[in-house]
């Protein structure tokens, strides 16, 4: 026969103050892995989440990224006009842009530097894009002319990004005539007229193409016959292949973080537990010398334990994610290691990090209850009888 | 029986719970002296830097170079004694995990402009001697298990080869060194500008650019006034620069890194309330069995004043030698976690404001646990404690 599930729910009621305390502690600590794995989400889905399966980056052969990655211009121009599985427009022009690239240094608003993605890009680029780039306030900038967009993120955070200030880059002075709104890391780039840009960078060639493929293209086939094209060799990634490629380091760095943290804080969690659960044993050894003499079975001792400890850590993960709840959304910034520059988003709790959380509370529940449970279940019912 | 005896057979009652705490509280210990010197040791390579020492970079982008021609025009400038080039050279050594910087520099001005470097194995004359030369740090010696005479090769991502972005730049070690200053890093792998300068030339065809100049000032000199001239100077292009102090361009990486002070220390916050609740927990156990005993005491004549500190004892002690082993685990896997963040961050140290800060807080987790407790056993009235089963 099985005790009850609703003896080992009694049991922790019973006790109140000590499974009050030991579950905001399991909480707390299942709280900061999730906060850490939040930020982590929140980093990770703002490039991957954004990045258009249906729109192909063209960089150069082995290069990394956008940053290393360079055409020598008549390469690229080359690649724009003669590469047949471009998709053209309704007046016959490819729809694919030319685009530069650079990090530059910009000062925050709280003091201290950063690196800032800076983009010059063709028109062809909003047509690209669609509604994806927007322009919040003020307007887009006139071709040909000393004027930039920012990124919405910059607005507060870097100095001299309001509407109508002044951006020098090297010796040129850009005027800001427009805030540009995207949900994807455009929000914290600075963009320009591609000629304009190259110009006052001193870089005549573009880092990158983008480009449309007409209706039908195999990309997988397309991108294999790119790598070896005579004339201009490129490597081709859809644009979310590439931009998931950009938060490698960062991420990797963010999970090792969690799980380092995890596994030292979760060793101190399952020795409270085991703390609690010994303490609720002792508390209930003449009950559970009744309960072994009135026939019921080790096991069923054992799991009934191992329940009220598993229940002890589920409730922990519950606390830890209502802990962690109200960080979402929460906007940060922090340095991407793909890219080396700012990048800024919002902490986000997926139900990946919740899954993750309540998983960890549980095996932290587990674990903590395992020797507790062993020790009630291997008990004497004549000698538990007699404790008082 | 003394006082110090009976918190120790007190908190040994039940061995296995003390034992337990103990090692919960030392595993938050340690968690905080480590993410604390994570932080402490990413403040600390922008500081205490010799003041000397300009460095002059693009004022645009890091990834901008400057004109070979910017060298002759600043070593003109009145007070410079020296100007050295600095090249990043980001290549990499079998695999990108196994990152550290390596620089083409100007070897003899390099040598002048950093006395911090003590050569201990090898010599100067033997980098000197010959263009595939490199000085290396101790740190890497450490990491890769080097000796001298050792060929290096490292494939060039940003400068490859002249013979195909398959084939590695080759290098010899000639000398080892040691840095006596904890701000100048003992992983530099420091090579000839001339040999760099060469291949770049015969794979790309075009002579390489600078990325940054390494001035030295002379002693008496205005260093504001030379920073400010180095930066009018070039000021109409063809690329501006920026001249700053070492510990300033130090500290802009530093303030690149961005919020991680911040996320490091909320951690560090949620660890400590986590494992205030478990000491919490535990001595409110031990308390609520001591009741008893606390009555027993109390009839004796032992005043309540006594019983309040005999409490707060049990918990000071039981949190004070976590403590301690939380911090000598620290201490003790210093060299190992230093060894694991090498590549990210070199001259990883527990420095002992950490240690004297993980006391602190030791001792309020000690008070903040046992104050309830504490003042409880002074409150009960003894014939209260003495009807408690």
């Amino acid at each position: 026969m099985w005790i009850p599930f609703s003896y080992a729910l009694r049991g922790l009621w019973q006790r109140k103050s000590t499974t009050f305390l030991a579950v905001f502690g399991l909480g707390t600590v299942v709280a900061i892995l999730a906060g850490v794995l939040a930020l982590q989400q929140g980093f990770e889905k703002l490039y991957s989440e954004h990045g258009r399966a249906d729109l192909f980056v063209f960089l150069r052969p082995g290069a990394t990224g956008e940053g290393d990655s360079s055409f020598p211009l008549v390469k690229a121009q080359t690649l724009i006009k003669s590469v047949p599985e471009i998709a053209t427009d309704d007046k016959g022009r490819p729809l694919a842009s030319m685009e530069c690239y650079l990090a530059v240094r910009r000062f925050k608003v709280e003091g201290g530097e950063t690196n800032v993605p800076i983009r010059g890009v063709q028109e062809t680029t909003f047509d690209l894009r669609g509604p994806d780039v927007t322009i919040q306030e003020g307007r887009r900038f006139k071709p040909g002319a000393d004027e930039v967009i920012v990124g919405r993120s910059l607005l507060g955070r870097i100095r001299n990004c309001q509407l109508g200030a002044t951006i020098w880059i090297n010796t040129t002075p850009f005027q800001v005539v427009g805030v540009l709104d995207s949900e994807g890391p455009f929000a914290s780039e600075i963009w320009g007229d591609f000629n304009r840009m190259a110009d006052a960078l001193h870089r005549e060639d573009p880092n990158r193409v983008i480009a449309q493929l007409q209706p039908g293209v195999d990309a997988k086939a397309f991108a294999l016959k790119m790598e070896t094209h005579p004339e201009v060799p490129a490597k081709v990634q859809t644009e979310r292949e590439y931009l998931s490629s950009q938060t490698r380091a960062l991420s990797s760095t963010l999970k090792v973080l969690a799980a380092m943290l995890g596994a030292i804080m979760g060793i101190a969690a399952v020795f409270t537990a085991t703390n609690t659960m010994l303490s609720a044993l002792a508390a209930r050894t003449r009950e559970v010398g009744t309960l072994l003499s009135i026939g019921f079975r080790p096991i069923a001792v054992f799991l009934s334990f191992l329940i009220e400890s598993l229940l002890l850590g589920l409730l922990g993960g519950i606390v830890g994610c209502l802990l962690v709840l109200p960080i979402d959304g929460i906007r940060t910034g922090t340095m991407n290691f793909d890219t080396f520059t700012e990048v800024a988003f919002a902490f986000r709790i997926t139900p990946e990090v919740l899954i993750s959380a309540v998983s960890f509370a549980l095996l932290l529940g587990l674990l903590g209850g395992a020797w507790p449970a062993w020790r009630a279940c291997r008990l004497l019912p004549t000698e538990a009888l007699r404790r008082r | 029986m003394d006082f110090l005896t009976l918190t120790r057979r007190n908190l040994w009652r039940h061995p296995l719970r003390t034992t337990l705490t103990c090692g919960a509280i030392a595993m938050a210990v340690f968690l905080v002296c480590t993410l604390r010197s994570l932080v402490t040791t990413l403040d600390n390579s922008a500081v205490a830097s010799r003041n000397e020492r300009l460095w002059v970079q693009s004022a645009v982008s890091l990834f901008v170079s400057l004109p070979q021609s910017y060298q002759a025009k600043i070593e003109a400038i009145d007070g410079v004694d020296l100007v050295c080039k600095w090249q990043w050279f980001g290549g990499i050594y079998i695999e990108p995990k196994n990152f550290f910087g390596q620089f083409a520099v100007d070897p003899e001005k390099a040598l002048s402009l950093y006395p911090e470097l003590t050569v201990t194995e090898g010599s100067k004359e033997a980098f000197l001697g010959s263009r595939q030369m490199v000085l290396v740090g101790q740190g890497l010696v450490d990491r890769f298990g080097w000796k001298l005479g050792d060929k290096v090769p490292i494939m060039g991502t940003i400068f490859p080869h002249p013979d195909g972005a398959d084939t590695p730049w080759e290098f010899e070690i000639a000398a080892i060194y040691q840095s006596s200053k904890p701000n100048v890093d003992n992983q530099m792998f420091l090579f000839h500008w001339d040999y760099f300068a060469e291949t770049v030339e015969t794979a790309s065809g075009t002579a390489p650019d600078v990325g940054t100049y390494v001035v030295r000032t002379h002693p008496a000199s205005d260093q504001s006034a030379i920073m400010r001239e180095i930066d009018t100077m070039f000021e109409n292009g063809p690329q501006r620069v920026q001249a700053t102090t070492e510990s300033e361009f130090q500290a802009q990486f530093v303030s690149m890194y961005g919020n991680v002070g911040f996320f490091v220390s909320a951690i560090g916050g949620a660890v400590l309330l986590a494992i205030l609740l478990a000491a919490l927990n535990t001595m409110l156990m031990s308390a609520r069995e001591q009741t008893r005993d606390v009555g027993i005491l109390k009839a004796l004549g032992f005043s309540d004043g006594r019983l309040f500190a005999y409490m707060l004892g049990q918990s000071f002690a039981l949190c004070l030698v976590g403590g301690a082993i939380g911090v000598s685990l620290a201490l003790l896997l210093e060299k190992g976690i230093s060894k694991a963040f090498a590549a990210m961050l070199p001259n990883y140290a527990v420095i002992p404001q950490t240690i004297v800060l993980a006391v602190g807080i030791t001792f309020v987790i000690g008070l903040l646990a046992g104050i309830l407790p504490a003042l409880r056993a002074r409150a009960i009235l003894p014939v209260t404690a003495l009807s408690d089963r």
